[in-house]
Order: structure tokens, then sequence, then C-alpha cells
């Protein structure tokens, strides 16, 4: 077929360097041999290279870089302040929440958690160290549910009662040889968004994620981990598939709080 | 918790260095250095803010100049529009006052503000300012950033073909002006070298630019 037809295109798309090394070459050949597609190639190549010379812009003054700095700085105080704000909310007393957060609390403080970490089971370290690399999400939005029973296992999403948290999406992975899939959640915080992740794991054996510190919401026991300092709240339900919560952001009691609003506790219940 | 430094230093290290070239596509797309700070400040502290939802592995200056362009639109523009909107009463309250004024010095409000404003402004500019928005953001992300199609088309959120229709019309464009603007100035008399050229409009023409188009053509007449 004859280039020339195309040349407006392959020209482009060859001075953008955008052409597959088969198609550069086809037309290079085809520039030695046709004198129009040539001389039309270099005025392209020209009138680019005169629109790129006269768009190159200065760099951004050093007064601006110093208004962002202070700006960023703002905005580390505002976000602090809000999660602070937004966390007590979750820990009015009297809830159960409360109470269970702060049976933690007292517990941690007693260090016998913090002391040691012997309790890093190499399930939650490895669901970690996925979290930590931001791979990209398979799906996303409200196609999550339908993905997730077709792809996993025929259970649906960990729903938060709280409002403000949305799934986003999820991947398949595994973990320790077990099929698993991340989830991702956003919860928002004033102006902030942190990023959640529930993996979930089929078929686990018994207690690969039970090693970490008890703590009863109900009638259902979470165990909480600290592994290398992020922590992860875990949870495995009555057909042997283990949920770990875990935020880069939050403390383990923030995370433990978010948790116990999840409808894992009303499942639980009305089972029994 | 990850301590909010550790955040920052992050961020420092992946977002910030980019300042630089996000402020070049802020200049060459608001064409006003002020506007080009507020537009550059507004649009980092937006990725600070959503900074989690940055995935890790990629191209975190092609995701900050999804959040400029963004910014753009969704801001700038609306700013821009409300205030023609002004502009045009007050033009036309002073059209009706008997004083003559020079277009440039009507969309700002005031004089000294238009001099200052026509001091840092240049030909380049003001060839900008003539290009429909799409096709200036399409030019200023692959001439200014040298963006991929690809990369170019998820930001602005349209096919890869759209996108080359929009950068070839927008360069065509841009280099009609900037040379009537500099034969007018006396810098160049002559054309532009080689090929011929074509008028360039904002219309869609029958030609397409469409690498993936020519791809499926070329599939469908080589499989037969």
């Amino acid at each position: 077929m004859s280039l020339c037809e195309s040349i407006d295109t392959l020209a482009m798309a060859y001075l953008d360097d955008e052409l597959a090394g088969e198609e550069a070459r086809e037309l290079e050949l085809h520039l030695g041999e046709c004198a129009s597609c040539k001389a039309h190639l270099e005025g392209e190549r020209a009138e680019i290279s005169f629109v790129r010379k006269a768009l190159v812009a200065p760099p951004a003054p050093d007064m601006l870089k110093a208004r962002i700095a202070r700006a960023l700085d703002a905005e580390e105080k505002t976000a602090a302040r809000d999660t602070r704000k937004k966390w007590q909310r979750y820990l009015l007393p009297g809830s159960a929440l409360a109470a269970a957060a702060a049976a933690l609390a007292l517990f941690l403080g007693m260090g016998v958690f913090g002391g040691e970490k012997k309790t890093e089971p190499a399930v939650a370290r490895e669901v970690l160290r996925q979290q930590t690399r931001g791979l990209p999400l398979e799906v996303q939005g409200p196609g999550t549910g339908p993905w997730l029973r077709a792809n996993f296992a025929p259970v649906e999403p960990p729903q938060f009662q709280e409002p403000g948290i949305q799934l986003i999406g999820a991947r398949a992975t595994a973990i320790a040889g077990h099929d698993a899939a991340q989830l991702r959640y956003l919860v928002s915080v004033g102006v902030n968004r942190v990023s959640l992740t529930a993996m979930l794991i089929a078929d686990l054996q018994g207690d690969e994620l039970r090693g970490g510190q008890p703590v009863k919401m109900g009638r259902l026991t979470l165990h909480v981990y600290d592994v290398e300092g992020l922590p992860a709240v875990t949870y495995v339900d009555e057909n042997r598939i283990g949920y770990v919560f875990t935020s880069e952001r939050m403390s383990l009691n923030e995370l433990l709080s978010l948790v116990g609003t999840t409808d894992l506790i009303s499942r639980a219940q009305q089972q029994r | 918790m990850l301590a909010s430094r550790e955040k920052r230093a992050e961020f420092e290290r992946q977002a910030m260095v980019h300042t630089d070239a996000l402020y070049g596509a802020a200049y060459r797309l608001t064409r006003n250095p002020r506007d080009a700070e507020d537009l550059v400040q507004d649009a980092l502290l937006r990725a600070y803010r959503f900074w989690d939802s940055f995935e890790q592995d990629s191209n975190c200056k092609a995701w900050l100049l999804r959040i400029v362009t963004n910014t753009f639109i969704n801001e700038y523009q609306r700013k821009k529009r409300s205030r023609e909107v002004l502009d045009a009463a007050s033009a036309e309250q002073e059209a009706t006052d008997g004083v003559l004024v020079h277009a440039d010095a009507t969309d700002r409000q005031s004089p000294e503000r238009a001099m200052l404003d026509r001091s840092v402004s240049d030909d380049v500019q003001r060839a900008l300012e003539a290009l429909p928005d799409d096709f200036r953001t399409a030019v200023v992300l692959c001439d200014v950033q040298g963006l991929s199609y690809k990369e170019i088309a998820e930001i602005m959120e349209t096919p890869v073909g759209t996108v080359m229709s929009r950068l070839f019309r927008g360069r065509k464009l841009l280099a009609t002006a900037l040379r009537e603007f500099a034969a007018h100035h006396g810098y160049v008399r002559e054309e532009k070298p080689g090929g011929e050229k074509k008028a360039a409009t904002t219309e869609d023409e029958n030609e397409t630019i469409d690498l993936e188009k020519y791809r499926a053509q070329k599939k469908a007449r080589e499989g037969f």
C-alpha cells in the first residue's frame, strides 16, 4: 500500500517517536523513494522544532517554591488536627468500640505487645509487603463485588458502617501460596484521604492469622499485630477465609476502631 | 501511624522535584505568570492531599500533570469565564461612554495590571491565547512536557486519535500565529522551509490523523 496517503499521520508519529520499530523502518524506506513525502516530513520536523523552541517555559520562581513549602506545612498541621478530631469521634466513651480500644490501649501500655514483637506471622508480613508496593487495581468501582465473587470466592466485600469509607477496587494476588484478593478502600478524613487495605485470603489451614493479640468485638474475636511498625487487624471467618486489614497511615487503635464498624461483626452475630 | 514527616519527605522526593516542569505547563496553559503560580500551588496541595491514592509505581510527573490540567480546566476556566462576562459588561459600558479601549486593556481590572501583564506576556502567550483549550493542552503536554500520546490521552480522557488530531492542528495553528506575529514585528521575512502549507483550522477535516486507524486499515488491507 502507498504510505503517501497516510503521510500526515505517519510523519507526525515518526517525529514524536511514536511509531513501532518496523513502522519507522518502513517509512524511512519510503522516504528514500518519495521526494514529496520526504519534503513533507522535513517541513513537519521544522515546524515541530519551531513550536517546541517557542514554547520553552521559564523555571518556577524561587518565591513560588518557598510559598508552596509554607502551604504544605500549613496543610500538614490542619491534617493532623482533623485526623485527631475524626478518630476521637470513633472513641466516644461508652461504646463497645471504645471499650475494646481502651482494653487494647491498656494492653499496649503495659508493653506486653509493643515490646517483643514475637508474633509477626509470615502471612501478615507478606500482606504488608504487598500493600506497600501499591500495585495497580484490576477492577474499580461498583464492579468490585461481582469481580470478587467471580475471581476469588463467594463472599461480599466487607462494608464499613462509617460513612466516608469507599471501596475503590481490587486486584487478585497470592499470599503465602493461598489465593488472595486485595481490596482497597479510601477513608475520607476531613479533606484528607487515607488508604486502607483489606486482604482476603482463601483456604487458611488453621492459625496462620491468629498469632497476634486477641481483641473481642461483640462475639467476634479479632487479632491485632504490629508488623514492623505497621498495624494489622485480622479475622478468620467460618469458611476459613482470612481478612487482614492494614493501613499505613493509621495507628493500631484507629484501624481497630474502623474494623469494628464493618459488617463482619453483624454477619458473625447472625450466624450464631 | 506512619509519621507525616515521612509522607512529606516522600512527596518532596517524588513530586516536588517536578515543580519547574509543572510551572512550565501552567505558564503555557494559563498564559500568565500569576495564574501559573496559583495553579501550581493549588495542584501540588491537591496532590499532597491525594498522595495516598497515587499508585507508587506509576509516572508521578504524568499524575501531577493530570492534576494541573484538571485543576486548570475546572477552576481557572470557570474563573476566566466569569471574568469575561464582567469584562464584556464593562467593555459595553465604556463603549457607550464613547471611550475607545484596546481589547487587552479590558480583560484586567486596572491599567497598572494591564501594563504588568503586557510586559511579561509575549508573542507566544498571545499565540497560545488564540488556541482552543483542548488544542493548547495537547500541545503543551506533548511539546513542553514531552509526554507520549498515550499519557496525554489518559490525562485528557480522550482516545489517542483525538490527541493526535488536536496536536496536529494545534501545532499548525500555533506555528501560523507565531509566524504572523514574527512577520508583523519584522523578525522573519520567509515562510517556513519545506513542504506546502495547509490552512490551519479548528474545524474537523476529512483527513484523519490517527495512528490506530492507520494501523487498523493497514492490517485489514494486508489481511486480504
